[in-house]
């Protein structure tokens, strides 16, 4: 770790939580904050954080591909507005990684129009097999956050550098969870002795009706061992939905109160006694409006999860 | 990452076709007096390029390298590079490309452009005309708006792809220092383009191969060997 950039997070942290205090003491935040601060948000399904046992709404929201529009004012606006109507929704989590392009500076700027930044569970990840506290100094810069609620080291990469790197930052008070991720099913058995052998908070991983491997020895496990989980690719990067837009959802759907496959899908990850949450990406503002109502009302059973399962693997 | 095999080239691509495509809209909106005069003096040096005998040798080098130029600076970095980790990595050619058109139209003897009537003009003249006339108005076919038009000048393909066509209209023997970046960019932008299930991938992917095949023709042929006559050197006054 190099100590000018320690010294860089370090200083931009404390300057960021000045900022905070200052505003605070003001009174009313500035006037774009006033366009989330204030609102009234509605009760949605909360899942416990096992290590702690803080609770977070039940859906988040991803970045992968969708929030990397580059310097496109139009695009990032439009981003602002589905980060908006996830928010009014009552989602908190947000997840990105330096690996996804523009992500990070689009989260920052809808952040920055929203005044979301007390609202927001910021989750980020360091990919790098390099200076892993150089890319948090910059991943903070492009956020413009005080701390993240939560860092994981994305795909294992450099795990035995950018791990312990985490954890000496939630010693230090400056990160408030630590976890590893890995998607598409790779890694698993590595991610498990990952699991196996250190203190993690968090573990993400992909799952869907589709991809099921890890029902069988990384959720029970997370479980278990007290680790959060966050699913990625719940909708198989949007390719699940689009199959099977036009099929009419099944009856029992109805017990459910659900309106859309996506909703179904949803709800059939939050069901699972080990999942937090699902971290679902999109450029529309109804559909993440849409995606947070899966964290509302009923969730299917143990039997209903397996006909979900079943009717979607039929239908793709 | 351990488990290479399990990475498709779709794991690569970091962004949507929405945006990629918004990228031309934007910059052809922004910049339009720039766009403009570059697809214009590129139609300037493809006349130059074609016409019999090697009039306007300079000028169309040097109209290229201002091209790159300003693709490199323009498009690459100030729109491309947010979205694309791969353009801090390519860069670094498109400005040696830059300068070794700029090297070229100082030297004494420059390329010697023109129609010599074989395959290679041939195909050389093909991508100049694609690159101008084709490639921007592709996207209509698929539905896309007028302003996210890709012209050659100012976006990376078709400038790419007419460079080569420069490239094998002209005789020269160190003419080949000019092909490695358009031609590693051409497979890059097809890669691209065929993860984003554009059909019109296969056209810079052909042009590689075609551009290689015309490389080995010439070389065989002694176009790029052979020494120029005295009256090949000499540039028409008419």
């Amino acid at each position: 770790m190099s100590e000018i950039d320690r010294r860089t997070f370090l200083k931009s942290a404390s300057a960021l939580s000045a900022l905070g205090a200052a505003t605070a003491l003001g009174g009313a935040g500035p006037l774009w904050a006033q366009t989330i601060a204030g609102q009234k948000r509605p009760d949605v399904i909360r899942k416990a954080i096992a290590s702690t046992g803080e609770e977070i709404p039940a859906v988040g929201l991803g970045s992968w591909i969708t929030f990397n529009v580059g310097n496109d004012m139009e695009l990032r606006d439009q981003c602002a507005d589905v980060m908006s109507a996830f928010f009014s929704a009552g989602g908190r989590m947000i997840d990105s990684s330096p690996m996804y392009g523009s992500s990070q500076d689009v989260i920052g700027y809808g952040l920055d129009k929203l005044g979301a930044r007390d609202q927001v569970f910021s989750t980020d990840k360091v990919w790098t097999s390099g200076d892993g506290m150089e890319q948090l100094a910059q991943t903070q810069e492009r956020w413009n956050i005080k701390s993240f609620d939560l860092l994981q080291v994305h795909n294992l990469v450099g795990i035995n550098e950018n791990l312990p790197l985490l954890f000496k930052l939630k010693d230090e008070g400056l990160l408030r969870y630590v976890g590893v991720t890995t998607s598409h099913g790779r890694r698993t058995e590595d991610v498990m002795a990952v699991m196996k052998n250190e203190r993690l908070d968090f573990v993400q991983v992909t799952y869907n009706p589709i991809d099921r491997d890890v029902e069988e020895y990384l959720l029970p496990m997370a479980y278990d061992r007290g680790i959060a989980v966050i699913v990625n690719r719940p909708f198989r990067g949007g390719s699940l939905v689009e199959k099977l837009e036009g099929e009419p959802l099944p009856e029992f759907a109805a017990e459910l109160q659900v309106q859309s496959w996506a909703q179904l899908i949803l709800k059939y990850l939050i069901a699972h006694p080990a999942v937090t949450c699902p971290i679902p990406a999109t450029t529309k503002p109804a559909h993440a409006a849409e995606n947070m109502r899966a964290a509302t009302g009923l969730l299917p059973d143990d039997k209903m999860r397996e006909q979900i399962a079943a009717v979607i693997g039929v239908l793709i | 990452m351990s488990e290479w095999w399990s990475y498709g080239l779709a794991d690569f691509l970091l962004f949507s076709p929405r945006v990629y495509f918004r990228l031309f809209e934007t910059m052809n909106t922004t910049w339009g007096l720039a766009v403009v005069s570059a697809l214009v003096a590129g139609v300037i040096a493809a006349g130059l390029a074609m016409r019999h005998g090697h009039r306007g040798n300079r000028v169309i080098l040097v109209v290229l390298s201002l091209i790159w130029a300003w693709v490199s600076y323009g498009f690459m970095w100030q729109y491309y590079q947010p979205i694309n980790w791969v353009v801090p990595y390519v860069l670094p050619g498109f400005v040696a490309e830059v300068v070794l058109l700029a090297v070229f139209a100082a030297r004494p003897l420059p390329l010697r452009f023109g129609w010599r009537g074989d395959f290679s003009s041939v195909v050389g003249a093909a991508f100049i005309g694609i690159a101008l006339v084709v490639y921007p108005f592709v996207g209509l076919f698929e539905g896309r708006d007028l302003m996210q038009a890709e012209l050659f000048g100012s976006a990376a393909d078709p400038t790419a792809l007419g460079t080569l066509g420069f490239v094998l209209m002209a005789r020269g023997t160190w003419r080949w220092l000019l092909v490695p970046v358009p031609l590693i960019w051409c497979l890059i932008a097809s890669a691209t383009l065929w993860v984003m299930d554009q059909e019109i991938a296969i056209v810079p992917l052909v042009a590689v191969w075609l551009t290689v095949f015309c490389c080995w023709l010439d070389l065989k042929n002694g176009v790029t060997t052979r020494r120029m006559t005295q009256a090949e050197l000499v540039e028409p006054t008419d």
